[in-house]
């Protein structure tokens, strides 16, 4: 309990973490907003095909927002500091003081999850106002389900961002990495084109949580439905806890300074 | 000890070049980035070769993942800036060239030498594989019309790489450097396209959206377009105005 509190207190004193937050909580709402003007105007004229979907799409981009805060919780760990102050790492602090290393990475996790719940609900309140404001009368109804399947989302995508800087222990890669598979042009979306196994990529699987829709402005008909939102994010639960495992062993098996 | 201002500027290029040569994650970077590219163009051919057969053209599938190769030149750009603050290398280097806008220009000078050679080696592997691929099927094209488009795919990389770098040096650090970058190259720029057509026009003004147009093959019935010209000209306007910009915070900011 006492090196989840510290874990929290680190994660919060992280300069970048603030922009984490930032683009969590208020990205989601910008970018309904925008599909909510196009909607608006689509439902004025009678054509409008994918009411259901409005605001999810911004909390599938959002989601940009925990991934930071997952790659920063263990790459502020492995950041070198100036040999001025010493040439330290932030991690043989932390292993000192909390010696067992797979409690270290349990507080870890625990407060990123708790965190990245948090900031999934703020962008799932700040979300649903924009959509009531902007629409008023067409908002459609939102379902618990999907609001829990995309908080499921945000969460297990922070955990697999967690996983993979810890396996690479520099932010860069898997910050590009992640942020490009989570935008428009996935790598996802491209890999599916060439073999039916892309569908059980985490992204793409986790995504059938909450997204029901077959025909969005970008992705086409590419993004039909294949599984249903429990296998989706069983198999997303599965990559996370594989990355986990991998991560969990190498952590424990390797030398902090290497 | 004097020296005459020719050779000083010759000196400083050759220390700037020296250390970004020397900069392992620039090299990984680059591995990686070629690597994943010929990949992409894998995943491309063959997902052109199911489609509709024979009416694409090599260029449009062999530049198609240009989209993401840009990300590994946007780390490129902003790896060689940041990396003077991680651990006060700044410091040492302004210490030894105590003229700011100098070193800071020369550094960009030094990145696109190293660019230029890797974007085009970069780029005119994606179309060679492509072209080995599914050159029974494709449309021919002339050497001239794929010598042009590779030229202007290694100026827009080479832009979008000195772009980042000026952002690196802005920001000073790395992460929210990237982010910010790779937020609006493919997440911001993007969405704006798709939920706002009306300013289509506008967008076509944007650093990203202007230097596409160096190297996309042209639909004609496509009304607001650039020629390759005017989108040079306005994505190199874009990079000098924040390599200016970078350059006057970098004379003026504390180190």
């Amino acid at each position: 309990m006492r090196a989840f509190n510290a874990e929290l207190s680190k994660l919060f004193s992280l300069p970048g973490i603030w922009l984490a937050f930032l683009i969590g909580a208020f990205a989601p709402a910008v970018i309904t907003a925008l599909d909510s003007i196009v909607q608006k105007e689509e439902i004025i004229a009678g054509v409008s095909t994918r009411l259901s979907e409005v605001g999810y799409i911004g909390l599938a981009l959002g989601v940009q927002g925990v991934i930071i805060l997952g790659v920063l919780a263990v790459s502020s760990e492995y950041l070198t500091e100036s040999s001025e102050s010493g040439g330290g790492a932030q991690i043989t602090t932390s292993l000192t003081a909390v010696a067992s290393r797979l409690h270290f990475l349990l507080a870890k996790a625990g407060a990123v999850t708790v965190i990245s719940i948090l900031l999934c609900i703020v962008a799932i309140m700040t979300t649903v106002s924009t959509t009531y404001l902007i629409l008023g009368e067409y908002t459609p109804a939102f379902e618990w389900s999907r609001l829990i399947g995309a908080v499921c989302y945000w969460t297990f995508t922070a955990l697999l961002a967690l996983g993979i800087t810890l396996l690479t222990k520099n932010g860069i890669i898997p910050l590009a990495v992640l942020m490009i598979n989570s935008s428009v042009v996935s790598f996802s979306v491209l890999l599916y084109k060439v073999t039916k196994l892309a569908l059980y990529l985490p992204d793409r699987a986790g995504l059938e949580m909450f997204m029901f829709t077959s025909d969005t402005p970008f992705t086409g008909s590419l993004f039909d439905r294949f599984h249903n939102p429990f296998t989706g994010g069983l198999i997303m639960f599965t990559w996370v806890v594989v990355i986990f495992i991998i991560a969990a062993i190498v952590f424990h098996r390797r030398d902090v300074a290497a | 000890m004097s020296v005459s201002s020719s050779r000083k500027i010759m000196q400083i290029f050759g220390a700037e070049l020296d250390k970004l040569i020397t900069l392992p994650l620039i090299w990984l970077t680059l591995m990686s980035t070629f690597i994943l590219n010929l990949a992409l163009a894998a995943a491309f051919t063959s997902a052109g070769l199911q489609g509709t057969a024979g009416t694409q053209s090599i260029l449009n599938i062999g530049l198609a993942s240009m989209g993401y190769l840009q990300a590994g030149f946007i780390i490129l750009g902003i790896l060689a800036t940041c990396s003077e603050y991680t651990g006060g290398q700044i410091r040492t280097t302004l210490t030894t060239i105590p003229w700011r806008g100098l070193q800071l220009s020369t550094k960009h000078l030094a990145l696109a030498m190293i660019t230029i050679p890797v974007a085009f080696i970069i780029a005119a592997s994606g179309v060679l594989y492509t072209f080995i691929m599914i050159r029974d099927t494709a449309v021919v094209i002339e050497i001239d019309t794929i010598i042009t488009t590779l030229i202007g795919a290694t100026g827009y990389l080479t832009l979008t790489t000195l772009l980042s770098a000026a952002i690196g040096a802005l920001l000073r650090r790395t992460t929210p450097a990237l982010v910010v970058l790779l937020g609006y190259y493919f997440i911001v720029s993007p969405l704006m396209r798709i939920f706002l057509p009306g300013i289509n026009k506008y967008l076509n003004y944007f650093p990203d959206t202007a230097g596409n147009y160096m190297y996309m093959p042209r639909s004609p019935d496509d009304i607001n377009v650039l020629t390759p010209m005017q989108g040079t000209g306005i994505s190199m306007l874009w990079t000098l105005m924040f390599i200016t910009v970078a350059i006057v915070f970098y004379c003026k900011r504390d180190a």
